[in-house]
């Protein structure tokens, strides 16, 4: 019975978070059109419902009803499996974030905002990614299209480069609080009044930068979307794709950016936590969702202020720059955690800050 | 429950295992193989070891195997061609051995398993990071720490081998689209000197070289 409760509590939270994301993935696709506009000094989609509001809903249905082409001489079963792979991987890694506190309902009893505590949750995150790039490589070289294995070899080399900077960059962290277990990891950015705490302000400000530069590589988005550089490569690894099948790399490239904001949000800016979680538990959840967006703009807003990277700096930025700063930070992260130091100062400032928190 | 998911992903392995032996394509085996190791990785999990599991799946599927399949698609690989076999001498010690592997497992099945007082402790944290972590930089520092030096050997012999010759001195001033050759090729006397010669056309790497030229269609 007990376990029945369970399994259903964790389909109803698949289901739910599912829900959740798809629907903020396809008005990300919407406010990055409307953003871009912006600074183009243009107005965007605008037409279908009120502020373009219901375009997600057509342009899905667009991808729905248009005709799926083949290419003759594509290799059929890698070319049907790469889509899928994308999609799945950037989806499997939602289970794993706190959407909030613990939260307690009338009748259902106390709730936890997450679908699967486990003790290697931020191992899994880094593994499930790193399979994901099998999707991008593998449409690149079924398509039998130059241009397309261009795109694919483009974005596996890129991919195992920034994948290294993305790990190394989130051990920091890791030597901080101890565990890879996202939930604790968000406890213990609690703080005083739920902002002090948070890992970005004087833990990991390196560490940061690093893994939101890494990040952005790993999601294929400007300034590092050499693997669909439209201006060399027609449209990259997915020249080929039509209809929903091309739909499910948009949908997976955009899962992808929600992922990472989820994961920035949960290691460096404290999750849930936010004044007055404590007495109103389900205002984490905003805070979660809200920063998560935050997230979301910043990579629209490098989207169109950006120029791209040319593919040699990409990887001597790669492996000559975030790679050396990641490992000092982590030499300087150990050091600081074996000696008194950092308490000393952590503790200070965390009392002047208590002062006003 | 824990047997269904047991055949699930043992077959998904097995599944995997053979597909990757029997394909003739190279890309296709790569891919069996990654659906080998996530297989595997789902075992791991379910006997309480997600760490390796989680690390099987970092390193094997999405490190190695991303070079593997990274190679396979830069050279073009073709498909394999069925050959005649050349060391058929080997296939009855094949056989042997196969045999034994399936006798060992019998062995495993039906005695160890089947002995009593095997001791049923409870080794809930047997798996977890903190302890791999605890047991690895204490009562297994050496072979860690022997480990990485291995590695760190192997990343120093792979640099050698890939900066050997074929540098340029930094004011060669060469323009893209010039041929750079090793002076060895050039003077076959002077083995080991490998500074680059350039040269800016077709036919002056041709001279070079020695090489005959093959004359262009003229025709049309």
């Amino acid at each position: 019975m007990e376990d029945l409760k369970h399994i259903g509590f964790v389909i109803l939270g698949i289901l739910v978070a599912f829900f959740v994301v798809m629907t903020l993935v396809a008005y990300t696709v919407l406010a990055e059109r409307r953003v871009l506009g912006f600074i183009q000094g243009r107005l965007g989609p605008n037409r279908v419902g009120p502020g373009g509001f219901l375009q997600p809903l057509a342009d899905l249905l667009k991808f729905i009803f248009k005709e799926d082409i083949v290419p003759d001489k594509s290799t059929r079963f890698v070319y049907f499996l790469a889509p899928v792979i994308a999609t799945t991987a950037a989806l499997m890694t939602i289970v794993v974030y706190p959407f909030g506190p613990e939260i307690n309902l009338p009748i259902l009893g106390t709730l936890r905002l997450v679908i699967a505590r486990f003790d290697v949750a931020l191992l899994y995150v880094l593994g499930v990614t790193s399979v994901g790039v099998y999707g991008v490589a593998l449409a690149g070289w079924s398509s039998n299209n130059k241009y397309s294995l261009m795109g694919g070899l483009r974005s596996a080399a890129q991919m195992i480069s920034y994948e290294l900077a993305l790990g190394l960059g989130l051990i920091g962290v890791i030597l901080q609080s101890g565990t890879l277990e996202l939930y604790s990891i968000v406890e213990q950015q609690a703080g005083h009044f739920g902002i002090t705490g948070w890992n970005l302000i004087w833990a990991q400000p390196l560490g940061f930068i690093i893994y939101l530069i890494a990040a952005i590589a790993e999601t294929n988005r400007v300034p590092f979307d050499l693997p669909e550089a439209e201006t060399e490569l027609v449209a990259g690894f997915h020249t080929e794709y039509s209809a929903m099948k091309f739909a499910l790399f948009f949908l997976a490239e955009y899962v992808n950016m929600f992922t990472v904001s989820m994961l920035a949000t949960t290691l460096f800016l404290g999750g849930w936590n936010g004044p007055f979680v404590h007495q109103l538990p389900w205002l984490g959840v905003f805070y979660f969702l809200g920063k998560v967006i935050l997230f979301l703009f910043l990579y629209i807003w490098l989207r169109g202020t950006l120029p791209r990277f040319r593919f040699d700096q990409l990887m001597s930025f790669g492996w000559k720059f975030l790679v050396p700063a990641a490992i000092v930070n982590i030499v300087l992260t150990a050091t600081l955690q074996w000696t008194p130091l950092f308490d000393w100062v952590s503790g200070y400032l965390k009392t002047a800050t208590g002062l006003w928190g | 429950m824990v047997a269904i998911l047991f055949i699930l992903f043992a077959g998904l392995a097995i599944g995997c295992a053979i597909s990757m032996v029997a394909q003739r394509n190279p890309l296709y085996s790569a891919i069996s193989l990654i659906g080998v190791f996530i297989g595997l990785a789902c075992l791991y999990v379910m006997l309480a070891a997600p760490f390796i599991a989680a690390v099987q799946v970092i390193v094997y599927a999405g490190a190695i195997m991303v070079l593997v399949v990274f190679v396979i698609m830069l050279l073009n690989v073709e498909e394999e061609e069925r050959r005649p076999l050349r060391l058929r001498a080997l296939m009855p010690i094949a056989v042997v051995l196969a045999a034994i592997l399936f006798a060992e497992a019998a062995f495993i099945i039906f005695f160890v398993h089947a002995s009593p007082g095997t001791p049923t402790t409870n080794v809930s944290d047997i798996g977890l990071t903190s302890s791999i972590g605890a047991g690895l930089f204490t009562s297994y520092l050496l072979p860690f720490e022997i480990t990485s030096l291995l590695l760190l050997m192997a990343i120093v012999g792979a640099i050698t081998l890939a900066r050997r010759g074929g540098l340029l001195p930094q004011d060669a001033g060469v323009v893209p689209g010039d041929q750079v050759f090793p002076q060895e090729l050039l003077d076959r006397r002077q083995v080991g000197d490998l500074s680059p010669v350039a040269t800016h056309s077709s036919e002056e790497a041709e001279r070079l070289l020695g090489v005959k030229r093959t004359s262009p269609n003229k025709s049309g």
